[in-house]
């Protein structure tokens, strides 16, 4: 009898141990990355400034803004709108601790979900962090999750029903971000960012937005640059310009009848010139295989490879993989070429400085366009 | 004597094989390198889409770069053709196209065969212009790009797009010639040249 209460003894506390040590690592992904803006930056914000019910919420991110010395309109940059497309938020990062603004505006929201940060997708095996070398050390950012942490939003519907457009979905879309444009103010936590994004757009009058994103290299619209009619000549001139470089960019317009999305509930309900553009990234995709931080930053799959030279798959991915400065570098570039296409149409120009070249990310990595330590303000 | 009747014989039968090898390397090549010559197409043009990609946006827009007589419509019907001397055909298939457009893949077929059918019922000469590289190529698009190819009086297509040798096999097929640019931007170009 006296075992018997020793060794239930023995397994709680072991069980407490491991409770204690797994909680511990899934708390950790709550603390936020740590960035580095230029010593452009000449104001920080949240997004409850916009809409003060997300206050204290976990998507309550970090906006920040870089104002030229010459007026001119505002752009609007937002990373991470899902946690599992890195490149996104990478590039984003990139463009906060690197650009100069010396007229017009430039807005930055590098985690736009940032609830999705704290978790990663459950079956999935996805890494919680990947690091990135930088010429001052490491740089370790989170992974996360294509949806809004459960913790946060729960339960999800049996179906999810869009509003105002009445659009059915699976209940699990409730937690997508780019599903909840142009969200409400008393809605869901997503809906509420969705929401706050939005009155941001407005209130900052911006004029021309964008949405990064990353998609498997089954998805047929990926290294593509999907556009709301209004914007549909800055899109092709950029990617006229894209072709030129030898960058290849299809164009896809943004169907007017499947709401909830950014490129098209922007471009409905705000004056913006709105823009998502997507990535071939290899850890989203069903053939995969081995599941890793490597996966994430070098991008390379040897499935997809075979897949690739089958010849039985449609896929996006190059023989030598989908590494991560080759989609950060294509964010970048494509960012660029969208607003100096944009500034065209405009009587006044956004001139944006000291941003990376496609080749030079590509050829030094993005770790050598990331502040190694602090030169500009640090976020808590 | 008799070492000139080995040699008279042996000489012509040499001539003889080259130039069958000639014509038919001739006949085998793609046509992309004699394409131009020859083929040339007139305004005013109506350039549609066939599977509603937005690559005809971008053909659209070098027309109007080209300052050319033409007018782009994602859904050209053939009441659209009367007075139109040439139709370009920009294929390739997209999802997002298709949900804008709220047609199936089957009703785009359908829209894109009767438009080619009332244009050779007129004797409007088709221009065939793939500018979407692999991502119009497999999948849904190649049942568009096929559709197009089969009936154009010349193809123009972007290197990428024709990786796989796609389009010279169908241009031997058909016996249509095929003109192949690096870049979509040399496409501009290639047009100016069918067009002047």
């Amino acid at each position: 009898m006296k075992k018997h209460h020793v060794s239930a003894a023995l397994i709680l506390l072991a069980s407490a141990a491991v409770s204690f040590l797994g909680g511990g690592e899934m708390l950790e992904m709550h603390a936020p990355d740590v960035f580095y803006p230029s010593a452009s930056l000449t104001r920080e914000g949240r997004l409850s400034d916009y809409c003060p019910s997300l206050k204290g919420t976990a998507n309550d991110t970090r906006v920040y803004y870089f104002e030229g010395a010459q007026s001119g309109p505002t752009a609007l940059i937002l990373g991470g709108t899902h946690g599992n497309e890195p490149a996104s938020a990478l590039a984003a990062v990139v463009i906060l601790e690197n650009v100069e603004v010396p007229a017009g505006r430039l807005i930055v929201l590098p985690r736009a979900n940032e609830s999705g940060y704290t978790c990663t997708d459950p079956m999935e095996g996805y890494p919680q962090y990947y690091s990135i070398q930088s010429p001052g050390g490491e740089r370790r950012f989170r992974f996360g999750s294509r949806l809004t942490n459960p913790v946060h939003q729960w339960p999800d519907p049996l179906v999810y029903s869009h509003r105002p457009s009445g659009q059915q979905l699976s209940g699990f879309e409730a937690r997508n971000l780019n599903r909840c444009y142009p969200g409400r103010p008393d809605g869901t936590l997503t809906e509420r960012t969705g929401y706050a994004i939005m009155q941001l757009i407005k209130a900052e009058k911006v004029a021309v937005a964008f949405d990064l994103h990353e998609a498997a290299p089954e998805i047929p619209i990926i290294n593509a640059i999907v556009y709301h009619e209004k914007g549909e000549e800055i899109a092709l001139n950029a990617i006229f310009e894209l072709e030129m470089e030898g960058i290849n960019c299809s164009p896809e317009r943004s169907p007017s009848n499947f709401h909830g999305l950014s490129h098209r509930e922007w471009g409905d309900y705000t004056d913006v010139n709105s823009f998502l553009m997507e990535t071939s990234n290899p850890i989203q995709g069903r053939l995969r295989g081995r599941t890793d931080e490597e996966l994430v930053v070098k991008g390379v799959s040897p499935e997809y490879l075979k897949a690739l030279r089958s010849g039985a798959l449609k896929i996006t991915y190059e023989p030598g993989g989908e590494p991560i400065e080759k989609r950060v570098a294509r964010h970048i570039d494509a960012f660029r070429k969208v607003v100096s296409a944009y500034n065209q149409t405009s009587s006044e120009p956004v001139i944006l400085a000291n941003l990376p070249e496609y080749a030079d990310i590509v050829k030094n990595g993005v770790g050598a366009y990331l502040s190694p330590s602090a030169p500009g303000r640090k976020q808590p | 004597m008799r070492r000139g009747f080995i040699i008279g014989p042996a000489l012509v039968l040499l001539l003889a094989i080259a130039a069958s090898w000639t014509a038919a390397q001739e006949a085998a090549a793609p046509k992309a390198a004699r394409a131009a010559e020859g083929v040339k197409f007139a305004s005013p043009v109506l350039v549609s889409s066939a599977g509603q990609s937005a690559d005809v946006k971008m053909v659209g827009m070098m027309t109007k770069r080209l300052q050319l007589d033409a007018k782009v419509e994602m859904m050209a019907k053939p009441e659209q053709l009367p007075g139109i001397k040439t139709l370009i055909i920009v294929p390739g298939f997209s999802s997002k196209g298709l949900g804008a457009a709220g047609i199936s893949q089957k009703d785009e077929l359908a829209r894109v065969t009767a438009l080619i059918n009332a244009a050779e019922q007129r004797k409007i000469p088709i221009l065939m212009v793939h500018i979407g590289g692999t991502a119009r190529r497999l999948g849904q698009s190649d049942a568009f790009n096929e559709l197009a190819a089969k009936h154009a009086k010349y193809m123009l297509v972007v290197e990428q797009g024709n990786s796989d040798g796609f389009f010279t096999k169908l241009a031997g097929e058909t016996k249509t010639p095929l003109g192949i640019v690096k870049k979509i931007p040399d496409m501009t170009q290639a047009l100016e040249k069918l067009f002047k």
